[in-house]
C-alpha cells in the first residue's frame, strides 16, 4: 500500500529525514516511533503530499508524491489526523464533519451516512449540533479522527492520536484504532507512547532522521537480547545442570539461585524437551518463563547508537 | 481551478464569521457610519450653505458631497478585509486548522480563492448595502433641494464598481501577505490596516480634488489595478502549503 524508497527532506542545512526505505501493507498498523525532532511528522507529511522531498520516491497505492496530479489522488484515499485537532470551534460537529466530506467530494447521501455512523461510533451523535468549542480535549479528538474518516480513506495517517489526553480519553480512541484495525484499514501511526505502539502497531519503525529499525513489537524486544527461557525449580544438581547442557537447541546454560536461563532459538519448539530433559534428571520445575526485554530497553537502546553515530 | 471547492471553503468561512460577534458588529456598523451618518452629516453641512448659493453653485458643492461620500464607501471595502482576512487566514493559524484543510484533494489556489472570496464577498455586500443606503438618502435631498438626482453618474458607477472592487482585492492579498508574517488576530488587523494607509490617503486626495474626480477615479483605478496584479503574484507565492506548514509561524 505504501512503497517508500531513500526518501530525504532537507530544511535548508537541516536534514530531517534521511534515505528512508521502508513499505506497508494494505490492511497492516504501522507506527513510527522516535523522539522529537526525529522526522516522523514531516515522514507523514510527504507521504500526505502535504510538502515535497528533496529525493528519494514514495508512493501510495498506484500514486506517486512526485506527480502533483497524483497528490490530488493521493490526498483523496489518505485521511490525516494532524498533532493538533485544527476543528472550527464555533461550528458544529456535523457542521465540520459535512465541510470536510464535501472537500473530499463525499456524495451528500454518502456523507451523510458516515457523519451520523462516525458520530454515532464515537458516541456524539446526541450532540452533534454543538459548537466543538463546548467539548472536551478527548470528544475533539474523537471529531478529528471522524473528520479524518469521513471519506473512507485506504490509508489513515495519525500523527500523536493520544497526545495530551487523559488516560480515559486516551483508551477510547486506542480502542477505536483497534475497531479500525479490525476492518483493514491501512493505519500509519506516529507516536512517542511505546506501550500504545506496541499495543496497537503490526510494524514499528523507529526513527531518528534516519530509520534505525523496522520491525515486528515482538521481534524488536527480541533483538535486544538472544531469546532467554528461565527455570525455576527446587533446586538446581549437576545432573540437570549437565541433562539441559546435552541438549543441542540450548546454546548455553547458566544457573543462579535455584534458576537454569538458557540461550535457545526457538523456546516455542524447544522448552518441552527443556522440560522433560530436566524431569528425567530428577529436577521439580516450579514455573518456566521467557526473559524479555522491553520494548522501552529497545528503543532506548537504538536511540542511544542513532545519536552517537 | 474547480470554483466549486474554493465557494466550500468560502461557504464554510462566511459560517465561521456569522458565529463572530466582533466581525457582525464591523459589518453592520461600517455601512451604517459610512452609508447613512456621514451622509447625513455632510447634507446638513450643506443645508445650512446652500441658502447663501446660486443654483449653478449648490449643485457643484453637492456634486463634490457625492464624490467624499461615495469615496467614503471605498474606505468600507478597503478597511473591512483586514478584519475579515486575518479572521479568514490568521484565524486558521490560530485555531492550527490549516493542516487538515491542506490535507483535503484542494489545490493551493482553490483554498486562496476560497479563502479571498469568504473576505471579498462580505465587503462588497457590505459596501454595495451602504452604497444602496446613502444614494436614496442623497438623492432624495438633491431631488427635494436641487430637482435633480445626482445618483447615479458617470463618477459613482466608476468608483462604486471597480475602484471599490479593486481596493478590497488589493486589501485581501495585502492581508494573505500580512498573515503569513504574523500569529495573532490583532497583529493582523494592525497591519492590515497601515498596508491600506495609502489608499486612505488617495480617497482623501481624490475628496479634495473633486473636479478631477472621473480623471482621478481612471487613474486610481489603473494604479489599483495594476498593484492588485503586483499583490496577487506575492500572495499566490506566499499560499502555498509547504510555505504555509513550514514558514507560517
Amino acid at each position: 500500500m505504501i512503497e517508500v524508497e531513500n526518501l530525504s527532506r532537507k530544511f535548508g542545512n537541516l536534514l530531517a529525514v534521511e534515505n528512508v526505505t521502508l513499505h506497508v501493507d494494505e490492511g497492516e498498523v504501522f507506527g513510527f516511533l522516535g523522539p522529537n525532532g526525529a522526522g516522523k511528522t514531516t515522514t507523514v507529511r510527504m507521504l500526505c503530499c502535504l510538502i515535497g522531498k528533496t529525493s528519494g520516491q514514495a508512493r501510495i497505492g498506484d500514486f506517486s508524491v512526485d506527480n502533483e496530479s497524483d497528490c490530488l489522488k493521493i490526498r483523496k484515499i489518505v485521511g490525516f489526523l494532524p498533532e493538533n485537532v485544527g476543528l472550527y470551534d464555533s461550528l458544529s460537529a456535523y457542521r465540520n464533519l459535512d465541510f470536510y466530506g464535501r472537500l473530499y467530494e463525499v456524495p451528500v447521501q454518502k456523507r451523510q451516512e458516515n457523519i451520523e455512523r462516525l458520530l454515532r461510533l464515537l458516541g456524539i451523535w446526541e450532540r452533534r449540533e454543538d459548537s466543538v468549542g463546548t467539548f472536551s480535549k478527548g470528544t475533539k479528538q474523537k471529531i478529528a479522527i471522524a473528520r479524518a474518516l469521513i471519506h473512507e480513506p485506504q490509508v489513515l495517517f495519525l500523527d500523536e492520536p493520544t497526545a495530551n489526553l487523559d488516560p480515559e480519553a486516551a483508551k477510547t480512541v486506542r480502542d477505536f484504532i483497534l475497531d479500525l484495525k479490525k476492518e483493514k484499514t491501512t493505519i500509519v501511526l506516529n507516536t512517542h507512547n511505546l506501550d500504545e505502539a506496541e499495543r496497537l502497531c503490526d510494524r514499528i519503525a523507529i526513527l531518528k532522521t534516519r530509520l534505525v529499525a523496522v520491525d515486528s513489537p515482538k521481534n524488536l524486544e527480541r533483538s535486544l537480547y538472544n531469546r532467554k527461557t528461565i527455570v525455576h525449580l527446587e533446586g538446581v544438581s549437576d545432573a540437570i545442570l549437565a541433562a539441559v547442557k546435552n541438549l543441542s537447541s540450548v546454546k548455553n546454560v547458566r544457573s543462579s539461585d535455584n534458576k537454569l536461563i538458557l540461550d535457545i532459538d526457538d523456546p516455542e519448539k524447544d522448552n518441552p524437551k527443556v522440560v522433560r530433559a530436566i524431569v528425567s534428571a530428577g529436577g521439580n520445575i516450579q514455573y518456566v518463563t521467557e526473559l524479555r526485554s522491553t520494548l522501552e530497553d529497545v528503543y532506548l537502546k537504538l536511540i542511544r547508537e542513532a545519536s552517537a553515530k | 481551478m474547480r470554483l466549486w471547492k474554493s465557494w466550500i471553503v468560502t461557504q464554510k468561512d462566511l459560517s465561521v464569521f456569522k458565529k463572530n460577534k466582533y466581525v457582525l458588529y464591523s459589518l453592520v456598523a461600517m455601512p451604517i457610519i459610512m452609508g447613512v451618518v456621514l451622509p447625513v452629516i455632510f447634507i446638513f453641512a450643506l443645508n445650512a450653505e446652500i441658502v447663501t448659493l446660486s443654483h449653478a453653485q449648490s449643485l457643484a458643492a453637492a456634486n463634490q458631497i457625492v464624490s467624499i461620500a461615495t469615496m467614503y464607501l471605498v474606505l468600507i471595502a478597503s478597511i473591512l478585509p483586514s478584519i475579515i482576512a486575518s479572521y479568514s487566514f490568521v484565524g486558521e493559524k490560530v485555531e492550527k486548522s490549516l493542516e487538515p484543510l491542506l490535507a483535503t484533494p484542494t489545490t493551493d489556489g482553490e483554498l486562496l480563492l476560497g479563502k479571498s472570496l469568504a473576505a471579498f464577498v462580505p465587503c462588497m455586500a457590505v459596501t454595495y448595502i451602504g452604497a444602496a443606503i446613502s444614494a436614496p438618502i442623497i438623492d432624495y435631498w438633491s431631488y427635494t433641494k436641487l430637482g435633480v438626482l445626482l445618483i447615479p453618474n458617470l463618477y459613482w458607477l466608476l468608483v462604486m464598481g471597480v475602484i471599490a472592487p479593486l481596493s478590497c482585492i488589493m486589501s485581501v492579498e495585502a492581508n494573505i501577505i500580512v498573515s503569513s508574517k504574523v500569529n495573532d488576530i490583532r497583529a493582523a488587523q494592525q497591519l492590515g490596516g497601515l498596508v491600506v494607509l495609502p489608499l486612505v490617503f488617495i480617497v482623501i486626495f481624490a475628496a479634495t480634488s473633486a473636479q478631477l474626480s472621473i480623471l482621478l477615479a481612471l487613474v486610481v483605478s489603473v494604479g489599483l489595478a495594476v498593484a492588485d496584479a503586483a499583490l496577487f503574484f506575492l500572495s499566490k507565492a506566499t499560499f502555498q502549503r509547504e510555505e504555509i506548514l513550514t514558514k507560517w509561524k
